[in-house]
C-alpha cells in the first residue's frame, strides 16, 4: 500500500518542483508509475480476502478494482487536462495538478480504508479538492451554483452518516470492516432503527445518485473541467456504491422492507433519466444523465442483497468509470475545437474528424452495453437478480436498457452523422494525445473482457 | 514525419506535401458558399492572438501536447511508452499472469477431465444422490 500512496504523496513536491518546461510530461510519468504499482493489488491470494493487510488500510476483491480504477484515472486526467490549461498561469496549472493528486490519495485512502470512520472522513476530504476544480477551472458562471449544489447534496446525506456510524460504534464496540460482518445485527427501537437504516444510506444515495436526490449531478458534471468531469464520473459516484456494498451487511437484516422504495425509486429513475437523455441539447448534461441512469441500476443492484446483485454491481461500476470517462474525453474534444456543447452546432464530425468517430463508436457501444463488453455483463447481472426478486421489475429493467440504447445511438448520431455544419470550417485534426486518451480508457475496457474476474469481487471464489 | 512515405515511392510524399491544408475541401473557390483554404481563414500573422491558434503551422508534427516541439515529442514518447508498454502491456502481463483464484480454471479443467475418464469407461457421469442415501437417518413413522 505504501508504494503507491508515497508515491502519490510526493506527486506534489513533484509538481511544484519541476520546471515548467517539463511539468506535465513529469506528472504524467510519475501518475503512470502509480498505475502500475495500483495492479499489483489485484494479487488477492490470501483466504480471508484481505491482501496488503495493516492497522488502517488493507484492499480486498471488492475494492481492489475501484483503486485500480482510481490510480488509472489519474494519468488519463492530466492528459485530457493538459491542453485546455496551457494558457494558464504556471501557478494555477501547478495548484490544478496538485488537486487532482491530493483527490487520487483521499480516494485510495478512502478504497483502502479498514475502519468506517476513516472512510467517511476520506469520502468527505475528496468532496473539497472536487469542489475547487469545479469552482475554480469550470468554464461558466453556473458552477459556482453547481458546486454548491455539489457540496450541500453530498454534505446534507453525510451528517446522518456520521451520527449513524457512531451509533454503530457505540453498540458493537468496533466500526472494522474486517469485523462488523460477524458483529451481531443491532437491536435497536423499531422505527429508530428505520431512521438509523436511512441515516446510514442517504449520503450513498445521494452520491450514486440516486434518481430523487441527483439534481446535482448534471451541474457538477456539466460544469466541473474534463478531468473534473473525469473523476466525477468514473470513481466519485462508485464511492457511494461502495459506501453502500459495505454497510449493506451490517444492516440486515433491516434491509428486507426498508429496501423497498429505494429499489423502485432507483428503477424509475433509470427510465426517467434515460429519457431525459433524449431530450438533452448539451452534450455534457447527456453524459450526466446517462451516468445517473446506470447508476439507478448499481444502486438496484446492491440494494437487493444477492450475489449477482453485488456482482453486477462492481462490474457495472468499474465498466462504466471506463465508458463514461471516455464520453467526456470526446465531449472535451469537441468542446475544446468549438468552444460550445450544444450537440446541434458540432455534427457531421465523421467527415471532418473519422478517426475520432471510431472512439466515438466504441465509447457509444459500451455506454449501451453492447456485448462482450463488461458492461451488459455487469447490467445482465443485475437485472437478473432484480427479476429474481420480483418479475415486475423486468419491464422496468427492460424499457431502461431499451432507451440506453436509445439516448446512446442518439448522441453518436447526433455528433457524428448528418451534414457538417456551414460555419464550422476550421476545426483542428485530432491530435495524438486524445487519440491516446480515448486508446487508453477503452483498450481496458475490451481487456477486461479476457478476465472478468477481476471484477467479480467477494464471490471470484 | 511524411517523409517516411518516401518507402511507398516519391508520388504520395508529393501529394501529401503539396495538401497542406488537407483537412479542408480543396475543390475550386466557386461560387458556393462556405468552402475556404485554412491559410485564407488563418493567415500567418493572426497567429499570435487569442483567437484559434493552429499549432500545425509552427510545427507540423504537433502531436497535442506542449507548443515546443522538443517536450511534445518526448511528452508523446513518454506517455506512449509508460501509458501502452509499461502499463497495458506489462501489466497486462502480471494479470495474465495471476494466480488462479478460487481455484476457478482448475475446477473446470479437473471437471472436464472426470467427465472424459467417465464417458471412456462408461461410468454415470455424476452421481445421482447428493448425499449419501446411508448416512441419512430417517425418523420412523409414528414418532414427531
Amino acid at each position: 500500500m505504501l508504494k503507491i500512496l508515497i508515491p502519490t504523496l510526493f506527486l506534489l513536491p513533484t509538481t511544484w518542483l519541476t520546471s515548467s518546461k517539463w511539468l506535465w510530461p513529469t506528472a504524467l510519468t510519475q501518475s503512470m508509475l502509480i498505475a502500475l504499482g495500483s495492479i499489483t493489488w489485484l494479487n488477492n491470494t490470501t483466504d480471508t480476502g484481505w491482501t496488503a493487510l495493516n492497522s488502517y488500510i488493507g484492499t480486498d476483491p471488492l475494492s481492489t478494482p475501484l483503486l485500480v480504477l482510481s490510480c488509472w484515472l489519474l494519468p488519463l486526467m492530466l492528459l485530457a487536462s493538459q491542453n485546455h490549461l496551457s494558457s494558464e498561469p504556471m501557478n494555477r496549472q501547478r495548484m490544478y495538478i496538485t488537486l487532482l493528486a491530493t483527490l487520487q490519495l483521499f480516494l485510495i485512502l478512502a478504497f483502502g480504508a479498514t475502519e468506517m470512520i476513516m472512510f467517511y472522513v476520506m469520502f468527505e476530504a475528496t468532496l473539497i479538492p472536487t469542489l475547487l476544480v469545479i469552482t475554480r477551472w469550470g468554464n461558466q458562471t453556473e458552477r459556482l451554483n453547481a458546486g454548491t449544489y455539489f457540496l450541500f447534496y453530498t454534505l446534507a446525506g453525510s451528517l446522518p452518516l456520521l451520527v449513524a456510524l457512531l451509533m454503530l460504534q457505540n453498540n458493537t464496540g468496533t466500526l472494522s470492516l474486517l469485523i462488523i460482518p460477524y458483529a451481531k445485527p443491532l437491536l435497536l427501537m423499531p422505527f429508530g432503527s428505520k431512521i438509523w437504516w436511512a441515516a446510514c444510506m442517504i449520503a450513498f444515495l445521494v452520491k450514486m445518485p440516486l434518481y430523487g436526490m441527483h439534481l446535482w449531478l448534471p451541474k457538477a458534471h456539466v460544469e466541473a473541467p474534463v478531468a473534473g468531469s473525469m473523476v466525477l464520473a468514473a470513481v466519485l459516484l462508485k464511492l457511494g456504491g461502495y459506501g453502500m456494498m459495505r454497510l449493506m451487511i451490517v444492516l440486515d437484516p433491516l434491509s428486507k422492507e426498508m429496501v423497498y422504495p429505494f429499489i423502485v425509486l432507483a428503477l424509475w429513475g433509470v427510465i426517467m433519466t434515460g429519457s431525459i437523455c433524449l431530450r438533452q441539447t448539451d452534450l455534457k448534461s447527456l453524459i450526466a444523465y446517462s451516468s445517473v441512469s446506470h447508476m439507478g441500476l448499481v444502486a438496484g443492484g446492491i440494494l437487493i442483497q444477492t450475489p449477482w446483485g453485488f456482482t453486477g454491481a462492481l462490474i457495472l461500476m468499474i465498466a462504466h468509470g471506463l465508458a463514461s470517462s471516455a464520453l467526456f474525453c470526446l465531449a472535451n474534444t469537441n468542446y475544446e475545437r468549438t468552444h460550445s456543447r450544444t450537440m446541434l452546432l458540432a455534427r457531421g464530425l465523421q467527415i471532418a474528424l473519422p478517426l475520432m468517430t471510431t472512439w466515438w463508436f466504441i465509447a457509444s457501444l459500451a455506454n449501451l452495453a453492447l456485448p462482450p463488453l463488461p458492461n451488459l455483463m455487469g447490467e445482465l447481472m443485475i437485472l437478473t437478480s432484480l427479476f429474481n426478486w420480483s418479475a415486475w421489475t423486468l419491464i422496468l429493467t427492460g424499457i431502461g436498457t431499451l432507451i440506453t440504447a436509445a439516448y446512446s445511438l442518439y448522441m453518436f448520431l447526433m455528433s457524428q452523422r448528418g451534414p457538417l455544419p456551414q460555419h464550422m470550417l476550421a476545426l483542428p485534426p485530432s491530435y495524438t494525445r486524445e487519440h491516446l486518451l480515448m486508446a487508453l480508457h477503452l483498450i481496458p475496457l475490451l481487456l477486461i473482457i479476457l478476465k472478468p474476474t477481476l471484477l467479480w469481487g467477494w464471490f471470484a471464489c | 514525419m511524411l517523409s517516411r512515405f518516401t518507402r511507398l515511392g516519391t508520388t504520395l510524399p508529393r501529394i501529401l506535401a503539396n495538401s497542406g491544408v488537407r483537412f479542408v475541401s480543396q475543390s475550386q473557390k466557386s461560387a458556393s458558399a462556405g468552402s475556404a483554404t485554412l491559410s485564407e481563414l488563418l493567415p500567418p500573422q493572426d497567429s499570435h492572438d487569442h483567437g484559434e491558434v493552429n499549432h500545425y503551422v509552427k510545427n507540423p508534427d504537433y502531436h497535442g501536447f506542449s507548443t515546443d516541439p522538443v517536450v511534445d515529442q518526448w511528452n508523446m514518447r513518454l506517455a506512449f511508452f509508460f501509458g501502452v508498454s509499461v502499463v497495458l502491456v506489462i501489466g497486462g502481463t502480471f494479470i495474465h499472469y495471476l494466480p488462479d483464484y478460487g481455484m476457478r480454471q482448475w475446477a473446470r479443467r479437473e471437471a472436464e477431465r472426470l467427465l472424459k475418464h467417465r464417458e471412456a469407461k462408461a461410468l454415470p457421469l455424476i452421481a445421482e444422490d447428493y448425499y449419501d442415501s446411508s448416512k441419512i437417518v430417517l425418523a420412523a413413522a409414528g414418532e414427531d
